[in-house]
């Protein structure tokens, strides 16, 4: 097959999956440049399994898993990394009008004030109890779809997810912002 | 209870608002033609790779194996093939070189010259590097972090030093 048609193809595939992977990127590096980095080496993997990823039906929950992996290996193995949260500089870049349920300036600055302090309390959060959170309650991924990226099994995600909710509100009721 | 329910509603809801980071379009597209660009590459270099023999590629990392030991008589590099490695423009690699030694050596000093347009990651600017080392006997590794600047490539030269002994190592970077 030519370049060109590789490219296509390549294209085709991952396209429809790109702001997904990119989010996972974040959720997984906590920061832009490392997500930015990790989501360009997927990339260029997935460039070299082109032939496989053409034969996969779905292949969103290979090429997560794909990009697990290589964040475990290379990122937080070598422990340059560790899982952060999006941080009040990547709120959206419109400010508080591009929040969505928004519609008045007060409610905006509650609002803001709230996502605030989540991110402050997410902060506090062990990795994994973070990332399972985030994944869950914030991205929309299923329990299975986290025990496929992970390897983790289901009871251990639920426990996690539950521990999760519960510190967050613990800590969300102590610094005032759940009366 | 009610009260906890109330919280836990108030939880989901702002978890949901969290936001999910997102790049542009442009970023994508970049991203996708670099991919590929480099994905062709890689397959290209697999090929001319084979030819090498004594280089074996491991993920991003080229390892240079040199088997000569420190303590033997000089040889004129001349009379060796000089090592090559090709790495793209402004990516940086890493590039192992492997030197051996027949002894545990203390206080060696390494110096690396490099060819212009070609950087060591975390020394911007500098040509040339020195630092003071132990050697272990057998084999050691120089992780080189190199960046290309030019596209113009050239040799990069590795001299070790120790009481008046001396080697040199010489690497040919081309950048593609």
């Amino acid at each position: 097959m030519g370049a060109s048609l590789n490219q296509a193809l390549f294209e085709r595939l991952l396209r429809p999956h790109l702001d997904r992977l990119y989010g996972l990127a974040w959720r997984l590096t906590g920061n832009k440049a490392d997500a930015e980095d990790l989501f360009q080496d997927l990339l260029e993997k997935a460039y070299g399994k082109l032939d496989a990823l053409a034969d996969i039906e779905d292949p969103l929950p290979w090429l997560s898993r794909v990009m697990y992996n290589m964040f475990v290996d290379r990122y937080r193995a070598s422990k340059r990394q560790r899982l952060r949260v999006v941080g009040e500089e990547s709120l959206p870049p419109g400010g508080l009008e591009e929040m969505p349920g928004v519609e008045n300036v007060e409610e905006d600055q509650q609002r803001f004030e709230k996502l605030k302090r989540l991110d402050a309390a997410l902060q506090k959060l062990s990795d994994e109890h973070r990332m399972v959170v985030l994944l869950h309650d914030t991205d929309g991924y299923k329990l299975s779809e986290i025990e496929e990226l992970t390897g983790i099994p289901t009871g251990t995600i639920k426990s996690r997810l539950h521990r999760a909710r519960a510190r967050l509100r613990q800590i969300l009721v102590e610094d005032g912002t759940f009366s | 209870m009610e009260q906890q329910n109330e919280h836990d509603r108030e939880l989901r809801e702002l978890l949901k608002d969290y936001p999910m980071p997102e790049a542009t379009a442009a970023f994508y597209d970049d991203a996708l033609a670099k991919a590929a660009r480099t994905g062709a590459r890689k397959q290209r270099n697999r090929w001319l790779m084979t030819g090498f023999g004594s280089a074996i590629a491991a993920g991003l990392a080229i390892w240079i194996m040199s088997g000569l030991l420190f303590n033997t008589p000089t040889l004129p590099q001349s009379d060796l093939a000089i090592p090559e490695v090709t790495i793209a423009l402004e990516e940086p690699k890493t590039v192992n070189l492997v030197f051996a030694s027949a002894t545990a050596l203390d206080s060696a000093v390494l110096t690396v010259t490099l060819p212009d347009g070609i950087e060591l990651e975390g020394f911007p600017g500098q040509k040339e590097i020195t630092w003071e080392t132990s050697l272990a006997e057998g084999k050691n590794r120089l992780p080189l972090r190199l960046i290309a600047l030019t596209p113009h490539g050239g040799e990069l030269l590795a001299r070790l030093e120790h009481n008046d002994r001396d080697r040199e190592f010489r690497l040919r970077v081309d950048v593609s």
